[in-house]
């Protein structure tokens, strides 16, 4: 590991390659239970984890995109979705969260939400300069939530940013007074629209069979055990399996599809409920901003929104949207 | 509107002589022993029989089958071969979910018009009965590895890897690959947003079973089924049925759709299951008047759409929706010229949804690019003589049902009035695709 | 396919069996195939004094058929293991009883040698009103004496008789083609039948027995299957263009025939009130014309007259008789020149049968109306006959169970039940041009069964 120099006041690690998810699991899973709120709330280490020279040239990383594609029905192409940057990337972000400063356990961290802009398409063999870290501590009426950044540069330009968000239940952000801010916390999310939520009328069905999160954590090597079986999730207080969130969010964007998105988008996702594995989830996948004539292409501008929730119910598990952007001008 | 071409004159017209086919029956009954090449060939050999084309060696035939073994990858012209035909008569297979049978027939038709053939037939077949069931995923791939194996060893292998629930096999399934919801489920999502109500479906229903039962009792049918496998009407047939009756069957569809969504999809206002064979026969003038046949009526023309339901902008069995203005358009016609509509009855709430879009104003402006409203069609000659609900719906067989009872109503029109004629032909199918044709008596 | 008793009796061990337990012995009747002898040996011709004439014109016309024919027997006297083919018994010109002696002996002599298959067939003159008696009585006669040859033939021979009416000559088209169909293996099931032959054109050319009905164009009801699909193959291989017609409900086995003989199915059922347009429209709009009208179709519904119900009886009447005086009517009322209608009758119609009043009830009748048609075809130069089948191998007689079937089927002088074909074959003669003379006439095929006339 060396030294680099400081953005933002954080101090720059280069790791040699892609961390092992496997040996961080065990490391973080060590240190979950050490990681307790304390007093004087949450601070964030001051770090840049930079991973110089990620290839993707190799077979392994071929093979591998072929089955995330295969997995989550993008159709088979050597352009990567953005999902796949996430999971490619998401070593170097675990990396970091199981570090020992890091004050927030790994295990037992809620992810609520995420947004990933994919500035310009990332093919199979280039090669990535993979950087994370994590910012931005604020209160949540259950905790406090943290954003955990991760950006890919393609020859030097920025290609794809992802900003993942999680909730740790009872931490609090440091110098913050309890809970007292609690209702300020969310000013997007008002709380009538998580109690009173109506499904629209649905586009599509999915039946996620129990080996969904098995299949997700091979391609993606989010192991995750809350996602590998029945058993192993019980043991973190579900009473099921239940499914990633970025699968389902995954899903959701290779259903809108690389026509529609385009080759930069923005890609976002929120969740709810956890999906249960087995189970079943409705799915609506909607345009917004106007109608298309026969004929015509879609404006710029116009973006779609999906949602998932349970059929027949009210339970809701996720919503998204993903919007095509402007590629940036060729040089 | 964008598409709307001005006509082009094609060199010369296609004609209606007739068509065949046999009786439908209800998956799992009559036909449950017969595959599609049995029931196709019966449908091709009852034509040859009414027109005595016995050693005929046509233009072509071009047909097919929705659900289709492998084995089957020629079914068409190992009908052929298997027919009193000429085995010089070329044959291929065509494949448009429920609008193979129209698709197959505007296939022909353009190369009659085009003068490249004199005769064809086209048609389709479809069992549910008899349907192909495949392994499931990971034993087909299994066993390709297997295959290209070289050792023992490495043959066996890859079977170490499957699992018990591997070994069930993958019935095929009428779920939309791309949405994971069945064409049930996505009408009940048409019909919740247009708002149709179980009345109005189990009306079309009604109409549809009391439409078939009487062209039957006034052997309407006599010179277009032959019966096949001992059946000699559609079994799906019920002339006795009730509104009484149907308002008590439960919904089936849309069972868990939200709110203000009430579930009014039953089986008896949806087509059901069906196996059957159709086939119909086309020809240039000059080649009917060499074989001294009568011709019914003139296929005047067609227009497919597809729609994007996908994303549910459109539903899935809207794309007639879209087709038949440009369609009408193009023929200088409007709804009021048509005497016959035959709209395929995939469910009764298609049909009604299709009317519902054509009378509204801003759904028309906004999505079918007309200045307003389409218009409104007379429900008295909405299927006059039954449709899919009524008589079952065999994917593939349904579009060679309805040209051939639109060629034949519209030539008794003509001879009852000494005026021309219309029919309108109209099917949705699965992909969110549609097929629409003019008929018109000749 | 010969009955299994039949075939059992003619092969092998149970051949023999059956010959030491001096079982009745039905004989495998010869068939028509193509290309096949007429006869199955050489045809003696014989007349009376008053008939040298007309035997003479006969014996012409066989050998213009290519058979051998003999004016004598005595060649063959001495040779044991000679065989006749045919013996053919002229009596045109016989005034008197007493001078018919020399000619039924010198026939009767050659019985013993008569070959199996073998025919006898007379041709004479029809009693006719005027007739001196003795004139009548002699002619008459020859109707009795037939029959009971007919009778005294084993081993498949039959014996028929052409009856000549109305001063037909022998070597008219009709009378030439009568005894032709008595010879040929057509007519195996053909036993003890008077068939009245009235006056016709020229004979045919030799060239015309090959297809016959070349260039015609046949309508056959109930064709689906049994008799009636037997009738539409056989015309077909006469040369007609067939269509076969049925109710819808048949319409599978029926496009099976059509597409095997060639022709077009038409889908009807005989009793709606249009049958006839629909019939004459198809068969001059897809064919240009119409020449041959088989009413085959029928059906049974037997019950004891006492069980009867309207139901029942009147569907027999409907589609067994109503149905071809209403087809009949339209056809003869569009003025169709030069038709040639030919019904089934029944031996049942002839002689009555238990639990089958309706049924006897049309099939009489048929018979009834094509004697009172005949002039009215007559005048558009057409002709009505009909066709009185016996016990006929076929799915509806498999139905009878096993004793009753049996009985049925050795109550002939053919000791067994017919084939559709052979019906078929009488029909086809009867709808051939050159049986323009034979007309209102009802001819049996059944093998000169015990029941009836």
């Amino acid at each position: 590991m060396t030294g680099g120099p400081a953005s933002d006041g954080r101090r720059v690690e280069d790791l040699p390659g892609l961390p092992g998810l496997g040996g961080l699991y065990v490391k973080g899973a060590a240190a979950s239970a050490t990681k307790r709120p304390r007093p004087g709330g949450v601070t964030l280490p001051a770090v840049t984890y930079r991973v110089p020279g990620v290839a993707t040239g190799d077979p392994a990383t071929a093979a591998r995109l072929r089955a995330y594609q295969d997995l989550v029905g993008e159709p088979a192409s050597d352009v990567l979705p953005a999902g796949f940057l996430h999971v490619l990337v998401f070593p170097v972000a675990t990396a970091l969260m199981v570090r020992g400063d890091f004050p927030l356990p790994l295990l037992g961290m809620v992810h609520l939400r995420n947004a990933i802009r994919m500035l310009r398409p990332v093919r199979l063999g280039d090669v990535l300069e993979v950087r994370a870290w994590a910012e931005n501590p604020r209160p949540h009426r259950r905790g406090v939530q943290v954003d955990v950044v991760a950006e890919a540069d393609v020859s030097g330009e920025l290609a794809w940013r992802g900003v993942s968000t999680y909730l740790a239940k009872g931490f609090q952000v440091a110098g913050a007074p309890g809970s007292a801010t609690a209702e300020s916390a969310e000013p997007s999310e008002p709380v009538e629209a998580r109690d009173f939520w109506t499904p629209p009328l649905p586009t599509g069905r999915w039946r996620l069979d129990a080996g969904t999160g098995r299949a997700y954590g091979a391609v993606s090597g989010d192991r995750n055990p809350i996602h590998m079986s029945a058993l192993s999730a019980k043991a973190f207080g579900f009473p099921k399996a239940i499914a990633h969130g970025m699968y389902t969010a995954a899903r959701a964007l290779a259903d809108v599809g690389p026509a529609h998105r385009g080759e930069a988008y923005e890609w976002t996702v929120e969740f709810f409920r956890p999906v249960l594995l087995p189970g079943t989830v409705d799915v609506a996948i909607r345009r917004t901003g106007g109608v298309v004539h026969p004929g015509e292409r879609p404006a710029s501008g116009s973006s779609y929104v999906y949602d998932g929730w349970r059929p027949g119910k009210d339970t809701r598990h996720f919503t998204g949207t993903v919007t095509p952007l402007p590629l940036p001008p060729k040089e | 509107m964008a598409t709307n071409q001005p006509p082009t004159a094609a060199p010369r017209d296609a004609y209606i002589v007739g068509g065949n086919r046999i009786p439908f029956s209800r998956a799992g009954k009559k036909y449950v022993n017969a595959s599609n090449q049995e029931m196709f060939t019966a449908a091709l050999e009852g034509l040859v029989a009414r027109f005595g084309l016995q050693g005929e060696r046509l233009g072509e035939v071009a047909g097919g089958a929705v659900l289709k073994h492998s084995r089957d990858f020629n079914l068409i012209r190992e009908s052929v071969l298997g027919s009193s035909l000429s085995a010089q008569t070329p044959a291929y297979d065509v494949q448009q979910a429920c609008a193979t049978g129209l698709e197959a027939a505007i296939a022909v038709t353009n190369k009659i018009r085009l003068g490249q053939i004199e005769s064809a037939i086209a048609g389709g077949t479809d069992t549910v009965s008899d349907a192909p069931i495949a392994v499931s995923e990971r034993l087909r791939k299994a066993l390709l590895e297997a295959n290209h194996a070289k050792t023992l060893g490495a043959r066996i292998r890859p079977f170490t890897r499957l699992k018990p629930a591997d070994l069930a096999p993958a019935s095929p399934s009428t779920s939309e690959p791309r949405t994971g919801l069945s064409m049930g489920e996505h009408q009940a999502i048409t019909t919740a947003k247009w708002g149709i109500a179980r009345e109005a479906q189990d009306e079309v229903a009604l109409n549809s079973h009391h439409n078939l039962a009487r062209a039957w009792d006034a052997g309407f049918f006599d010179d277009l089924v032959t019966p096949f496998r001992g059946l000699t009407r559609d079994d799906n047939l019920r002339g006795d049925t009730s509104l009484e009756k149907l308002s008590k069957l439960k919904p089936v569809f849309g069972l868990k759709l939200p709110e203000p969504a009430v579930p009014t999809m039953t089986a008896g206002n949806s087509t059901p299951l069906t196996d059957g064979a159709s086939a119909v026969l086309f020809a240039s003038r000059e080649w009917a008047d060499a074989h001294d046949l009568p011709v019914l009526a003139r296929f005047v023309d067609a227009e497919t759409a597809a729609v994007d339901f996908v994303h549910g902008h459109e539903g899935l069995l809207m794309a007639p929706v879209h087709a038949v203005p440009r369609l009408l358009a193009r023929n200088g016609l409007a709804l009021e010229d048509i005497d016959f509509f035959e709209i395929h009855e995939a469910f009764a709430s298609t049909v009604l949804t299709t009317f519902a879009a054509w009378e509204d104003e801003e759904y028309c402006r906004t999505e079918l690019g007309l200045d307003g409203a389409f218009g409104k069609v007379d429900r008295s000659r909405l299927n006059v003589n039954g449709s899919s609900l009524a008589a079952g719906h065999p994917f593939a067989a349904t579009g060679g049902r309805i040209i051939a009872t639109a060629a034949k109503l519209v030539a008794a029109r003509a001879a009852e009035t000494g005026r021309p004629a219309r029919a309108l032909i109209s099917v949705c199918a699965a992909g969110g695709l549609g097929a629409t044709a003019i008929v018109e008596s000749a | 396919m010969a009955d299994k008793y039949t075939q059992a009796v003619n092969t092998g061990f149970t051949r023999t069996l059956a010959k030491r337990l001096g079982l009745p012995r039905p004989s495998l009747l010869r068939r028509h195939t193509p290309g096949a002898p007429l006869t199955v040996g050489p045809v003696l011709v014989v007349s009376d004094d008053a008939s040298v004439a007309d035997a003479d014109v006969i014996a012409k016309a066989l050998l213009g058929w290519d058979l051998d024919v003999r004016r004598s027997a005595e060649s063959t006297a001495g040779d044991e293991h000679f065989r006749w083919g045919a013996v053919v018994l002229v009596l045109t010109g016989a005034q008197t009883p007493e001078s018919v002696s020399g000619a039924v002996l010198a026939a009767g002599s050659t019985l013993r040698r008569l070959a199996p298959n073998g025919r006898v067939v007379t041709v004479s003159r029809a009693p006719e009103s005027g007739d001196a008696p003795a004139v009548a009585a002699t002619r008459a006669g020859v109707e009795g004496f037939l029959r009971s040859v007919a009778k005294e033939l084993r081993a498949g021979a039959t014996g028929n008789a052409v009856q000549l009416t109305g001063g037909a000559e022998v070597d008219s088209a009709s009378a030439l083609a009568a005894v032709r169909f008595f010879l040929s293996a057509k007519s195996a099931y053909v036993d003890g039948q008077v068939l009245p032959v009235g006056p016709s054109g020229a004979a045919v050319d030799t060239a015309y027995w090959e297809r016959p009905l070349e260039g015609k164009v046949a309508v056959v009801t109930g064709a689906a299957r049994g008799i009636g699909a037997a009738i539409a193959k056989t015309l077909a291989r006469d040369g007609a263009t067939v269509v076969v017609v049925d109710v819808p409900p048949a319409g599978e086995a029926l496009t099976a025939v059509a597409n095997e003989v060639k022709g077009t199915a038409l889908q009807l059922d005989v009793t709606a009130p249009d049958a006839g347009a629909k019939i004459l429209e198809h068969a001059t709009g897809r064919h240009g014309r119409l020449d041959i009208v088989v009413h085959n179709a029928g059906i049974l519904r037997d019950k004891l007259l006492a069980n009867m119900d309207a139901a029942k009886w009147d569907s027999v009447i409907a589609v067994n008789l109503a149905s071809q005086l209403r087809i009949d009517e339209y056809l003869l009322g569009a003025g169709v020149e030069g038709l040639h209608i030919v019904s089934l009758a029944s031996t049942s119609g002839i002689a009555g049968n238990k639990g089958q009043s309706n049924y006897a009830f049309s099939k009489s009748g048929v018979i009834g109306r094509t004697a009172a048609t005949a002039p009215l075809v007559a005048a558009l130069n057409g002709t009505i006959n009909a066709v009185a089948p016996g016990f006929i191998e076929t799915d509806m007689t498999r139905s009878i169970p096993f004793a009753t079937r049996e009985v049925a089927r050795r109550l002939s002088s053919l000791l067994q039940g017919g084939q559709p074909v052979d019906v078929a074959e009488a029909i086809a003669f009867l709808a051939s041009p050159a049986a323009a003379g034979v007309n209102g006439q009802v001819l049996r095929v059944c093998g000169q069964n015990l029941v009836g006339k």
